[in-house]
């Protein structure tokens, strides 16, 4: 969670806490557990917004029936999964899915060996891949560099840390997995360190898949894209990638990456959390 | 971000307010009833302001329209520059400048060895690492437009045939007539299997923005980083980038360019031929 969001969920709270102080106002009686009942319910939804909020706000819409004209001929569904373009009676449904190929060589733990096999098997994955997909469909990486010298600061820093734990750990004669889980936190750390001072460059990317279904109505662009967003999955899962289909705010920010993306670093981070 | 925390603090103060209301006035003057409406709209005003974080760009329209169909924005999401080398959309007071480059990569994972694929694999990341400025880079699979095409083997197959009735007149030797009637035979073949399917298309492209706040300020910019994109991708793959064009961009923004329309018909049937298998 970033300063500005917990400041907010701080603010937010804080009214809440103005609501409990409150509540006598209302008197004794049905109207105080009403207010009660509500005060509970408010803090509840704003603590969920802070961590599920692409999916609290869809099934509102949903519940709700509403939906978004993000542009000129362009539409959003209810259940926001999804952006549709009617063009001469046929309905385009163009739907998003994280797929975060790299992942795993930042997070692997004997990185080099491991990468090099990974490596060499991805080309065939890849193409295999394409061959066996009967639909259009779009793979982005976005990418952009970030500082050498701020990131390999933070990672000494996160293993001095690491190197305090261990200490710690060794001293009050914890167990064995315990200690295990802080030495290979530090080897992950390690071997960050050792690649960046290989000379590899520290980018930040994120990943996703978008593909486009049509159809003769709304709905059945929309059943024709979950079943290719399912076969895509299907595809990936081969290539060792996670996928998350995207919802909310995060399909609206894809959406206007089609005609231009973040020129900042900062823009970029602003606009994606838990589902990139 | 200016937008969103003018709109959190605007609701979050008139949450307190709201509230410093229900606690502060005699209940002579504002009786409970009443109180618990205003302490209702206080919640509420409460958590929209903690959605306006992420939400901002609906929950302004939501106060204005009133409707279940929210209207953002009702002007065309970019335009193309008049060079039609650039696509540009406006962001506030800027305008934002889109290129996107075409990178001609034409290898295949079946021709390569152990060691090119390593290498191939290799070229990617350094690809992806390029550059400091968010660039997007992006593998497109899309519906072939083959209505050009099956325009040009028609008109082939005519000139084949016109060919053929000249040697005819002409008494040619057999062996001429039977050369220009295998080449007939094979357009002809080709024209069926084409017109059969559909095809597919793979192109690798990037995509990089640039803000000016002027349009030729935007464009100058974007171009200009499309060009150092361009040398580092020359580099790697050494092969010529280029800046796409035209009516070539629409296919990586519109959805229609994508799946051209005269393909359309093919791929419902097809779909609807699945759901009943």
């Amino acid at each position: 969670m970033d300063e500005i969001k917990l400041i907010l969920l701080l603010f937010s709270l804080i009214i809440i806490l103005f609501g409990f102080i409150a509540l006598p106002a209302l008197g004794k009686g049905i109207l105080y557990d009403i207010g009660l009942l509500l005060l509970i319910i408010t803090a509840l939804f704003i603590i969920a917004m802070n961590w599920i909020d692409a999916r609290l706000f869809s099934a509102i819409t949903s519940l709700f029936g509403i939906t978004f004209r993000p542009a000129k001929d362009y539409t959003i569904n209810k259940q926001q999964n999804a952006v549709i373009k009617e063009v001469n009676g046929i309905f385009y449904a163009t739907g998003y899915m994280t797929a975060n190929l790299f992942s795993y060589t930042f997070k692997a733990e004997q990185a080099p060996e491991d990468d090099e096999s990974k490596m060499i098997g991805a080309p065939e994955a890849w193409e295999r891949m394409v061959m066996n997909i009967d639909f259009p469909f779009k793979f982005h990486v976005l990418a952009s560099g970030l500082d050498v010298q701020k990131i390999r600061d933070e990672l000494e820093g996160k293993r001095s840390y690491q190197e305090f734990q261990l200490s710690r750990a060794m001293q009050n004669n914890s167990s064995e997995t315990a200690v295990t889980e802080i030495r290979r936190n530090m080897s992950i750390i390690q071997s960050k360190i050792d690649r960046i001072s290989q000379g590899e460059k520290p980018i930040a990317t994120i990943m996703y898949v978008e593909t486009t279904a049509i159809g003769v109505s709304e709905k059945a662009s929309l059943d024709a894209l979950t079943s290719q967003l399912d076969q895509l999955r299907l595809s990936f899962s081969a290539m060792d990638v996670e996928t998350t289909r995207i919802i909310g705010r995060e399909l609206y920010s894809l959406f206007n990456f089609n005609f231009s993306i973040p020129t900042e670093f900062k823009q970029l981070t602003a606009m994606f959390d838990q589902q990139s | 971000m200016v937008n969103y925390i003018g709109m959190f603090l605007g609701l979050i103060i008139v949450s307190a307010i709201l509230l410093g209301i229900v606690m502060l006035a005699p209940s002579l003057i504002i009786p409970a009833y009443i109180k618990i409406i205003i302490f209702i709209i206080a919640l509420l005003f409460d958590a929209m302001a903690f959605t306006s974080r992420y939400y901002s760009y609906i929950l302004s329209p939501l106060f204005k329209q009133h409707k279940k169909h929210l209207v953002l924005s009702n002007e065309n999401p970019y335009w193309l520059a008049q060079s039609g080398d650039t696509i540009l959309k406006k962001s506030g007071e800027d305008f934002i400048a889109t290129v996107y480059i075409s990178i001609p990569v034409y290898r295949s994972a079946t021709e390569m060895g152990d060691d090119e694929k390593l290498d191939f694999a290799q070229q990617i990341s350094r690809l992806v690492g390029l550059a400091k400025v968010p660039t997007r880079y992006t593998t497109e699979l899309y519906v072939m437009n083959k209505d050009s095409y099956i325009q040009k083997l028609k008109e082939t197959i005519t000139m084949t045939e016109n060919e053929e009735a000249e040697l005819q007149s002409h008494d040619a030797p057999k062996n001429e007539l039977d050369r220009v009637r295998g080449k007939l035979a094979m357009w002809r073949n080709m024209l069926d299997s084409i017109s059969k399917g559909y095809s597919f298309e793979l192109s690798t492209y990037i995509t990089v923005s640039a803000t000016g706040s002027k349009e030729y300020e935007a464009s100058s910019l974007a171009q200009q980083k499309a060009r150092e994109l361009m040398s580092g991708v020359g580099s790697i793959f050494g092969v010529p980038p280029s800046i796409i064009t035209g009516t070539d961009l629409l296919r990586f923004v519109e959805p229609e360019y994508l799946i051209p329309i005269s393909t359309v018909t093919e791929q419902i049937s097809k779909n609807i031929q699945e759901q009943v298998i």
